[in-house]
């Protein structure tokens, strides 16, 4: 699929970070994003937009990002969820791929990490 | 590095007030060190020399080091040497006071060798690990604030130097942390870590002194308060509080749990635990650091 048809789902408390890693992504292409600022947003914006990617804080307001994590996964066993967080313990690592998640970046980001997640299942412009 | 304490090493001897060492440190923001005050500190020269060259100059137009040289104080390879050597933070910080006359070149003589015997700086300066240099003289720092912290604690405030070295810079002030029961808010965000034991972080500041702050952090120049100004704070907060835990993970075995960070709505702040105030004063103005700290007796 090409980045460009390509819809991502960013969901992090912080607005901040949302943009940080928009703008990261923008570098190698246009998606179509969609933010949201909790779990349980992310959740029901997931259910209504299908996105192809899924960046989620862990630390969030009204549901966390591991519980949004096995929700999303119990919806969809397919969905490609990415865990982006300040708190990269060993606890919380193993906690995020139980949950379904696929990989996980600790904060602050490294635009090598997004490119490799970007170009391994994307096509660029 | 280490240059953090000089101010408030000045501070504690009561040669500067907090409103002298503000004004010096934006003044220090936009200078270079001169000659003459690199020689001293290097013990290739001593004040009466500085002073004797500095008179001399008031008769030749004619650069500091050719005078020194000429006079037989320094060597060339010294000048070339000082000219390429990387200048210590706290050493422009006592320039600035000698040249607002706060102090003369004997006193910053004098100062800086009781500065650096105290905090045997000359050791530290060579050894390989700064984490423990920083946590030697927070230790120091902490006790002559005479604030009772456990372990745990000062690695927290050891993190939060080295980020603030890493993530904002160097060039900051910490001013002996007080207890603090109630404290009257500016813009202020709190983050709070549970666990074995409990500590809430406020970080407060003016919104101007936010703008400045988040404009190092992010690397933007942020010019007006709004909101991505407001998340930068929030999200200082949440890199250093994160790193904390995965810290505390990783080499003591403890778990703790964070919570999302929040901007604080309540004009003042009122604390159910013991409490510490510790402003830290860069050039840009003043942020004030408060923990707030419920160790549950762990």
């Amino acid at each position: 699929m090409k980045l460009e048809e390509a819809k991502i789902l960013i969901s992090d408390d912080s607005i901040l970070a949302r943009k940080q890693l928009k703008d990261v992504i923008s570098d190698y292409g246009t998606p179509t994003f969609i933010e949201t600022s909790n779990g349980q947003d992310a959740i029901d914006s997931y259910k209504t937009e299908k996105p192809d990617l899924v960046f989620l804080d862990i630390v969030m307001p009204v549901k966390d990002g591991n519980a949004a994590v096995r929700e999303i996964r119990e919806y969809d066993s397919k969905a490609e969820i990415i865990i982006v967080s300040s708190v990269g313990t060993q606890a919380q690592l193993r906690a995020a791929i139980e949950a379904g998640a696929k990989d996980f970046i600790q904060k602050p980001l490294h635009r090598e990490q997004i490119h490799n997640i970007i170009v391994s299942r994307f096509e660029g412009r | 590095m280490y240059a953090q304490f000089f101010g408030n090493f000045l501070l504690s001897r009561d040669i500067i007030t907090r409103e002298q060492l503000l004004s010096a440190m934006e003044k220090k923001a936009t200078r270079r060190i001169k000659l003459g005050t690199l020689a001293m500190h290097a013990g290739y020269m001593s004040a009466n020399e500085v002073e004797h060259i500095k008179i001399l100059q008031t008769h030749q137009d004619r650069k500091f080091g050719e005078l020194a040289i000429e006079s037989g104080i320094l060597t060339k390879e010294q000048v070339d040497e000082l000219l390429k050597a990387q200048v210590p933070n706290f050493l422009l910080l006592g320039e600035v006071l000698v040249d607002e006359g706060i102090i003369d070149n004997y006193q910053l003589e004098t100062l800086v060798n009781e500065y650096e015997s105290e905090s045997d700086l000359y050791a530290l300066e060579y050894d390989e690990d700064p984490r423990e240099k920083i946590e030697t003289m927070l230790k120091q720092y902490m006790q002559a604030a005479d604030n009772n912290i456990n372990e745990y604690e000062l690695l927290y405030n050891v993190l939060l130097f080295n980020n603030l070295v890493r993530f904002i810079g160097e060039d900051f002030t910490p001013i002996y942390s007080t207890v603090c029961t109630e404290y009257p808010k500016n813009f202020c965000i709190t983050q709070k870590i549970t666990g074995p034991f409990d500590i809430t972080l406020y970080i407060d500041m003016p919104e101007s002194v936010c703008i400045a702050f988040a404009s190092r952090y992010v690397g933007e120049d942020f010019e007006q308060f709004d909101e991505y100004v407001q998340a930068s704070i929030e999200d200082f907060a949440n890199l250093h509080n994160g790193l904390y835990c995965v810290n505390l993970s990783n080499t003591k075995n403890v778990e703790l749990q964070l919570m999302p960070p929040e901007i604080v709505s309540d004009p003042v702040l009122m604390f159910e635990h013991q409490a510490f105030l510790m402003p830290i004063i860069f050039p840009f103005g003043s942020v004030n650091f408060i923990f707030e700290l419920n160790d549950k007796n762990i």
